[in-house]
């Protein structure tokens, strides 16, 4: 999913500033798991919008925001709602609030469209409702075949692919003594699949075009 | 000179480091020297080579390339250290070009400490490249060939060398981190700072078979404080309780005396299991001649 978290309440009323009446649109999909955009944090949106003297117009939680069809598909039938928004605040990612503009274009509108939150990156849940990590950061070029399944490029600070620098001590990292080192894991990954010649293969440098942005996915 | 070249005659290699400052080195009538240049000459006569740190410890400060240039042009042979922090692959290259070009022949290849250690904590890590891959794509270069295979006219000749750390657990990967270096093209290690000679003799007993010359690092301990620090702060150093007691107490006009007297000690033990010792003394490069002389000559 992609993670995300709220920004300070200051933050989000100077954005909106000069628009009086708000629309709050969630994301029942990643921001709902991650407690951000979710119907329940949308309801604490609009109070929050309230008490801070703003005047909340409607409220709206797409299936997942970040799919053009739900959100305007979420839309339709609201044209007296939308007509009377001064702006629309979107508690979804990034992708999400990017998404929402477009419907609105899409139907000829232009309306300012401002976001709640900070995307925090590609991040799975690991200890259901409690904790998410980031484990992949879609380069395009996946070694995990060669890694025993841990990936180096996110889960090695520095992303090597030949193996630990020289910082890591007792199976941690130099950069957080509290975080695993990723070859530590790798190794003790390989060595109990019994894969350690894994580790003597020479890795070439990625191809990071691979994952020069913006990029696409022909999907059909 | 290429520090291999005394490798290969079998003379035991001795190096020191030299941090550059956080400033420039522009000597002018009113100021002749600068710090940088004073703590290398301390050294100049009973060293081989002199080790140049590139942004030590993340921290920003005067290039090693420019370090390196300056030493080389008061007669004192550098190893020049780069690391894969701040530059993509096209900088790291075109520096190395640049480094042949004014003169270097030892290059030292890291990874180099993270950003986030130093004091740029917001800067954005490179490590477009690791430390193998740099060593293979330089070694290639000194073959003629950029690493996309674009011929280099004429090319750079580079001594090369590269560091690993005996205290590294679980050793084997360290060490199959190494064999990939030396397939790689590294021709020399120094060793990050080791003090239990059990644990370096652990170490060298499993590199026998690998044919590179070692160096043994050592960073001179100045106080117990600061072995407790290192102990704390510095992830891959171990300094055994034995330093950190015999340190405790020692009145600071009498820590020097210590210091070469445990170093000299210890070197006297792992020399003979070694190619050379490099010296990291971290502004006490007045020490490094008295430890040489007590535990070398």
């Amino acid at each position: 999913m992609i993670g995300t978290a709220r920004k300070p309440m200051e933050e989000i009323l100077q954005a909106l500033d000069g628009y009086d009446k708000i629309t709050v649109m969630g994301c029942n999909g990643c921001a709902k798991a991650c407690k951000t955009g979710g119907e329940v944090e949308v309801d604490d949106m609009v109070k929050a919008l309230n008490e801070a003297g703003k005047s909340v117009v409607w409220q709206v939680t797409p299936e997942r925001t970040c799919y053009i069809q739900h959100t305007t598909g979420s839309l339709q039938g609201h044209e007296k709602e939308i007509s009377s928004t001064d702006a629309f605040l979107v508690l979804g990612c990034g992708g999400a609030a990017q998404v929402a503009r477009q419907a609105f274009d899409e139907m000829g509108m232009i309306m300012p469209v401002k976001i709640g939150l900070n995307s925090v990156g590609h991040l799975d849940t690991v200890i259901a409702g409690q904790l998410a990590i980031e484990q992949c950061q879609e380069c395009g070029d996946c070694v995990l075949n060669e890694t025993g399944g841990i990936c180096p490029v996110t889960k090695c600070a520095k992303s090597l692919l030949n193996g630990p620098c020289g910082g890591a001590q007792d199976g941690k990292c130099e950069v957080d003594p509290a975080r695993d080192c990723a070859w530590a894991l790798i190794y003790d990954r390989l060595k109990a699949l019994g894969e350690l010649d894994k580790l003597k293969i020479y890795r070439e440098p990625k191809d990071y075009g691979k994952s020069n942005k913006p990029r696409t996915l022909v999907i059909g | 000179m290429k520090i291999t070249e005394l490798f290969a005659k079998k003379t035991f290699v001795l190096t020191s480091e030299v941090g550059p400052v956080k400033g420039c080195v522009r000597e002018t009538e009113a100021s002749p020297s600068s710090p940088f240049l004073d703590e290398a000459n301390l050294v100049k006569s009973c060293v081989h080579a002199v080790n140049v740190t590139d942004n030590q410890s993340a921290v920003m400060r005067l290039g090693s390339l420019a370090g390196s240039v300056k030493l080389k042009e008061r007669g004192i042979e550098p190893i020049y250290q780069i690391t894969c922090r701040d530059r993509n692959r096209i900088a790291l290259q075109s520096e190395l070009l640049t480094a042949c070009s004014l003169g270097i022949d030892n290059v030292l290849i890291l990874t180099g400490d993270h950003t986030t250690l130093g004091d740029h904590v917001s800067a954005k890590p490179v490590f477009d490249l690791d430390s193998v891959q740099l060593l293979k794509i330089a070694n290639g270069m000194n073959n003629g060939r950029d690493m996309m295979g674009n011929q280099l006219t004429p090319p750079p000749q580079f001594a090369m060398g590269a560091v690993v750390n005996p205290n590294s657990n679980p050793l084997e990967l360290q060490l199959i981190k190494m064999e990939k270096k030396i397939k790689a093209g590294a021709e020399f290690f120094q060793t990050q700072a080791v003090y239990d000679p059990k644990v370096f003799e652990t170490f060298i007993k499993q590199t026998e078979g690998f044919g590179v010359p070692v160096q043994v690092g050592l960073v001179l301990i100045k106080s117990a404080k600061m072995a407790k620090f290192m102990n704390e702060k510095i992830s891959g150093i171990t300094v055994p309780d034995s330093w950190v007691k015999r340190l405790e107490g020692v009145p600071a006009g009498k820590a020097k005396d210590v210091c070469v007297e445990m170093t000299s000690e210890f070197l006297r033990e792992v020399a003979p299991m070694c190619q050379g010792v490099h010296f990291m003394p971290l502004g006490w490069s007045d020490v490094v001649p008295r430890i040489i002389e007590s535990a070398i000559k």
